[in-house]
């Protein structure tokens, strides 16, 4: 009774609406799956934003909430990059920011005055939600198969390689992007398919939104034309084709031309190029076929040959020509890199120092992706049995994001949607064909002579054996079944226990907040870095200007909220590698750059007390470097190193090492913590020299409880006109001897 | 009510502080009380002028610069004392520590007593030479006085100095001949531009040592004009040292007596010159005073005229590029007793720098108006086509007048997206913007035509 209830539960009008809101009920359940598995960091720590660039949305967020869109638009920051302030309005991507906004203001609208850093920290983790939901419908798009839609919906919504940027408080571009990136996708999709204008106009409405949220954008602008461009050499040209490409493209271009920052970039510079050339090929090709209905084949023929051979000519000489003359912009470092990975440290230092574009470790796809790294490619392999146009996409996605993903480590992100998809496919298969609890009926049997896989099997096999007289094909006995059920049902338990693990231990730190464990296994909390932000916040002068590596400058914007010389936006090269030179010379040499750049304060972070090994003699290198690139003769990498190639800090580190103001302000009265001559860095696990380091120019303002962040006071000009190292000498005692015989000529004074 | 008595306040404060511009209390430092009578007529021009003038001995344990971290007197005048150390309160780095407070300092050196260690080390540090024998003179056989120093010829007559650049004030300009007995020379570093020389030797004097048995001198310390009589130091704080080469000078004796110069007989003008020297060196006279500077956004003519500070606009944080900015500055001068208009010297101006990292305008002021205390000036630019965070800065710094460093951040930002002139106010546009139109009126006729000219006959052709 129960089972046929059951049965009609689920078939005919009220099955197809049963399942329907089944699967509401589990894409919600993905959704929240999704959201609380972002938490753990709000709730190991508190709801704080984390790392270094959410900072600068977050200050943005609240710039935007306090001042209203269009002074947002129009926005001169005089706080970061000092003296040169940055055009902020112009120079950032604003779809995150404004994003909250509107939520912001929808909720106060509805009542329910909510706190602008509650939602930029909760945005990421809310906006998994609807990627999770994105990602359905993208895989129901590829697949007939319900199950593949929310296996890819469930994937999405728990793996690593997403849930790296977009935990609770991970308030970055990312966050919204990704869902952007997955549902632009999923409309272009439909549009190939429908070869609707309305469509491929939302399309480029999204599109748009992706181009003001994340500079990733430019993966869509070359994903969809390559798309495009192997259909047409498929010789699968369509006008379902042509309507969605073309109105995607031009309303495209158009809504992503709105954005400041991007401007005229999609007409100029390269890596939009591809975009316009399959434009322009689309309307070759839309006119070739509409001559080819119009002429005799022969006569088509010639005039096709022609037609490629002159239009390749052409458009291939104008981008040279455009190229050469500078109208479209040369491709851009950050590309170049990713062809060639040796590139940036060669050529850009600035860009190599960034841990994120470095190539990624091969451990990082199995750690992110776990399982779905050896299903991935049984999905694409799945894609190919079929090919149809939207398959096709599959394809050429994975295999570019694959590549990318291997170039950089922050592109795994890109990477992350397609594997989902493609091994929801291939997981989909395994459990269709192997769920399905149908046993072959008897009569079978009888026609099953019809099925070309029986004719050739009665055809190979004797005719004798009872078992062989007419074999069932497929799998269905339950033992073969469960069994690989279970492994697969084993596998996902495994899925789900990796991803939450990896998120738990590797992904949900604030990294402002750094959390260790005492011997007894209890949590430590280490506070240093919001310590000494608010001492800055609480002890300096409103427009005290902050010296200190690129890397804190959004943290000391948005925390301290002091003035900032150089920040995480490494828009200007020259005044980082300013500031590089200022850390990596002698004090003789920074104080004069310090003062030209009316600094007030340095700060510098320093882990040799603690071992935290994230600190700025590990990053002095890049420091120099990108400073060796600005002034070879003054700065060399070369001088910081022992003559056998050794990067040390001890007794046998080199003098210039030992005189740069960055090893001066790490080191300065370190010793006075341990007995005499026996100050150890931890980090390095380096003996310190039994004298330390002398300041002149600086003094010591603050040190942090744990001496991870010390900020140093630059003194004015000596009073009386003496430099600053007489001018201590003189106070510690040690009198200016007069000159005994002078040396050489008389100088005399010249009023 | 009230602003008749905060204005009798003022004045009445304006009477009581009828002196230096930077307080009244002057500590002398002096080893014996029977020297005071020595210098009667130059404490009595002291405490004329307002000075409140405190005795202490070197060695007196309650004398002390500073107290609670603060400066306890204002000035001090070190007169030479026979002792070679000064005592625990007055080491060289007590004198600094005293000048970074703002205290000025009127130092006294004498050819008869060995200069102490602390003033010795003290100008050492502050790149001012002594002769390194303790006993050095300088001495000019051509401008000596005749009536007392026949002989020994250490005792010049000088006449008073001239300014020594054409656009220095000059503030020690007079009548007559200035004697200047036993005077040790001093000789200043050529590298600190905080140093000036007040009187210099003549230039046949040089500096010589009379225990020096030998009857040619070679290689003396310094000769003729590097010889200082008097020098000064202003530190970046505007604290003023000063080196009287001469303590003798101060003396009553020297006050306007008798001389003979090159047999004529003079009459030697040291009260004037000496009361002008304490004068710029407790800060009466050369003291510059910034009021507070005004800038605003000069929109058009008839705004201009309406510079007071009641306009709301006045300091604006932010300008834009390409904006026309007016800058004005009240400057004064301290002039004895009170504040007057500042001039500069007729070669010579007042400079204002629009500065970010270097200036982008470096504009001479010029004077607009006088009140009774101050000039005011000014000066209209246009902010140049860089944005950045810029400072207005006036960084002018004279031998003799007190520093004046003044600065005022402000913002020029971009243009912003609406401040923009619109795409048809650009006739280069016009092509472009016609274009635009043309192609919409063709699509809209097209699809007109298309929609109301459907083929007459043949429609059943077109189905093959």
């Amino acid at each position: 009774m129960a089972g046929t209830e059951g049965d009609q539960f689920l078939k005919q009008a009220t099955g197809r609406n049963t399942r329907g809101m089944l699967r509401v009920i589990i894409l919600c359940l993905i959704a929240g799956a999704a959201v609380s598995s972002r938490l753990f960091s709000v709730i190991r720590f508190e709801s704080i934003i984390h790392e270094f660039d959410p900072w600068f949305n977050f200050r943005a967020t609240k710039y935007l909430v306090q001042n209203g869109f269009y002074s947002f638009w129009d926005w001169f920051d005089d706080r970061t990059w000092h003296p040169l302030g940055r055009v902020t309005g112009g120079t950032l991507y604003p779809g995150l920011m404004v994003t909250s906004g509107v939520i912001y203001h929808l909720l106060r609208f509805l009542a329910l005055p909510v706190d602008i850093r509650n939602i930029c920290v909760l945005l990421a983790p809310g906006f998994s939600g609807l990627t999770a939901l994105a990602t359905y419908l993208l895989t129901s798009e590829m697949v007939t198969s319900p199950s593949a839609g929310l296996l890819a919906a469930a994937f999405m919504g728990i793996t690593p390689g997403y849930i790296s940027r977009s935990v609770a408080g991970s308030y970055d571009n990312e966050a919204i992007a990704i869902f952007l990136l997955v549902f632009t996708f999923f409309l272009w999709i439909k549009a190939v398919k429908n070869g609707s204008v309305f469509w491929g106009a939302l399309t480029a409405l999204f599109y748009g939104y992706m181009v003001s949220a994340w500079g990733g954008y430019v993966f869509i602008t070359n994903l969809l034309p390559l798309h495009a461009f192997v259909l047409i050499c498929m010789g699968r040209y369509s006008p379902r084709l042509y309507v969605s490409y073309t109105s995607w493209y031009a309303l495209g271009t158009l809504a992503s031309m709105q954005i400041p920052f991007v401007g005229f970039l999609p007409i100029r510079s390269s890596e939009h190029m591809s975009a316009l050339g399959v434009f322009g090929l689309l309307q070759v090709v839309g006119f070739v076929e509409f001559v080819r209905t119009q002429l005799p084949s022969k006569q088509f023929q010639t005039l096709l040959r022609a037609l490629v051979l002159i239009i390749f000519l052409v458009s291939f000489g104008g981008l040279v020509i455009l190229t050469l003359s500078g109208v479209i912009a040369p491709w851009t470092g950050r590309f170049y890199s990713l062809w060639d990975t040796g590139y940036a440290k060669i050529h850009i230092p600035i860009i190599a120092s960034v841990s994120e574009h470095q190539p990624t470790a091969w451990p990082a796809f199995f750690f992110d992706l776990s399982m779905m790294i050896w299903l991935f490619p049984a999905g694409v392999y799945l894609c190919f049995r079929s090919l149809t146009d939207e398959q096709v996409f599959i394809v050429i996605y994975s295999v570019l994001a694959s590549y990318f993903a291997g170039v950089m480590v922050r592109l795994m992100l890109t990477l992350t949607p397609i594997v989902c998809v493609a091994s929801a496919i291939a997981f989909s298969q395994i459990l269709d064909t192997y769920l399905d609890a149908e046993m072959p009926k008897l009569e079978m049997k009888e026609n099953g002579t019809s099925e070309p896989a029986k004719v050739a099997a009665t055809a190979i096999l004797p005719d004798g054996l009872r078992s062989t007289r007419s074999p069932l094909i497929g799998v269905y006995s339950y033992a073969s079944k469960l069994t690989v059920v279970g492994a697969s049902a084993v596998y996902l338990m495994l899925f789900v226990l990796h991803c939450t693990w990896v998120t738990s231990n590797a992904y949900s730190s604030p990294s402002v907040v750094l959390a260790s464990r005492l011997p007894d296994g209890s949590q430590h909390i280490i506070d240093d870095y919001r310590e000494a932000y608010y001492w800055l916040r609480q002890n300096t002068p409103d427009n005290a200007k902050i010296m200190s590596w690129w890397d804190y400058g959004y943290q000391i914007g948005g925390m301290a909220d002091r003035p900032t010389l150089v920040d995480n936006n490494t828009w200007n090269n020259t005044h980082i590698a300013t500031v590089g030179k200022a850390m990596s010379s002698r004090e003789e040499v920074s104080y004069p750059i310090m003062r030209q750049h009316e600094v007030d304060y340095v700060l510098v972070v320093f882990g040799g007390l603690l071992g935290y090994s994230g600190d700025d003699i590990n990053k002095f290198l890049w420091m120099v470097r990108i400073a060796e690139g600005i002034w070879p003769d003054e700065v060399k990498e070369r001088d910081f190193f022992t003559a056998r190639g050794e990067y040390r800090v001890d007794d046998e580190a080199t003098l210039t090492m030992k005189n740069s103001l960055m090893y001066k302000m790490s080191y300065y009265n370190y010793n006075a913590l341990f007995p005499a001559g026996q100050a150890q860095d931890r980090v390095r696990g380096a003996r310190l020299p039994a004298e330390g380091p002398q300041l002149s120019t600086i003094e010591e303002a603050f040190t942090s409880e744990n001496w991870i962040i010390r900020i140093y006071k630059v003194k004015d000009l000596d009073n009386f006109g003496r430099d600053h190292q007489s001018a201590g000498a003189f106070d510690k005692g040690h009198k200016k001897k007069r000159a005994s015989k002078r040396k050489g000529a008389r100088v005399l004074r010249v009023e | 009510m009230r602003w008749l008595s905060s204005f009798l306040l003022l004045v009445l404060l304006g009477v009581a502080q009828a002196l230096s511009s930077s307080g009244r209390k002057l500590l002398v430092v002096l080893e014996e009380a029977a020297e005071k009578e020595r210098f009667g007529g130059f404490f009595g021009d002291l405490e004329a002028r307002g000075f409140h003038l405190t005795f202490e001995s070197p060695k007196s344990t309650s004398l002390s610069l500073l107290k609670h971290g603060e400066r306890a007197y204002d000035h001090l005048l070190l007169l030479p004392a026979k002792s070679k150390g000064l005592g625990p309160a007055l080491t060289a780095n007590q004198l600094l520590e005293f000048m970074k407070k703002e205290g000025n300092i009127l130092l006294t050196l004498s050819g008869d007593h060995a200069t102490p260690t602390a003033v010795q080390s003290l100008l050492l540090e502050l790149d001012i030479h002594l002769p390194s024998d303790r006993t050095s003179l300088v001495v000019d056989h051509f401008n000596y006085d005749g009536e007392s120093a026949k002989d020994k010829h250490d005792v010049l007559l000088v006449p008073y100095p001239k300014a020594s650049r054409p656009d220095v004030k000059n503030y020690f300009s007079g009548e007559g001949v200035i004697a200047v007995p036993r005077a040790v020379g001093q000789t200043l570093g050529n590298e600190s531009p905080l140093l000036a020389p007040i009187l210099r030797a003549p230039s046949t004097a040089y500096s010589y040592n009379p225990k020096d048995e030998a009857d040619i001198v070679e290689d003396p310390f310094a000769v003729g004009e590097q010889l200082n009589l008097v020098s000064t130091l202003q530190a970046h704080n505007s604290a003023r040292l000063t080196i009287l080469g001469s303590a003798e000078m101060l003396q009553d004796a020297w006050f306007e007596a008798m001389a003979s110069l090159n047999g004529k007989a003079v009459k030697t003008a040291n009260r004037d010159f000496v009361a002008k020297v304490s004068e710029w060196a407790f800060k009466e006279t050369g003291v510059l005073r910034v009021g507070k500077m005004v800038h605003y956004l000069n929109e058009g003519t008839g705004k201009k005229s309406n510079s007071s500070a009641a306009l709301p606009q006045n300091n604006p944080k932010i300008y834009r590029i390409k904006n026309d900015v007016s800058f004005q500055v009240p400057i004064s001068e301290y002039s004895h007793t009170h504040w007057t208009p500042f001039t500069p010297p007729p070669s010579d101006s007042v400079q204002l720098e629009f500065s970010m990292l270097s200036p982008f305008h470096r504009l001479p002021l010029s004077p607009l108006s006088q009140t009774a205390n101050s000039t005011l000036y000014g000066v209209s630019f246009k902010t140049p086509d860089q944005h950045g965070i810029f400072n207005f800065r006036i960084n002018y710094r004279r031998p003799f007048l007190t520093n004046v460093e003044v600065k005022e951040q402000v913002t020029v930002r971009h243009f912003a997206h609406d401040e923009w002139p619109r795409s048809w106010q650009i006739s280069g546009a016009w092509v472009w913007i016609a274009g635009i139109w043309v192609t919409v009126a063709g699509w809209v006729g097209f699809v007109a035509i298309w929609l109301y000219s459907s083929p007459a006959v043949g429609a059943a052709k077109k189905t093959q």
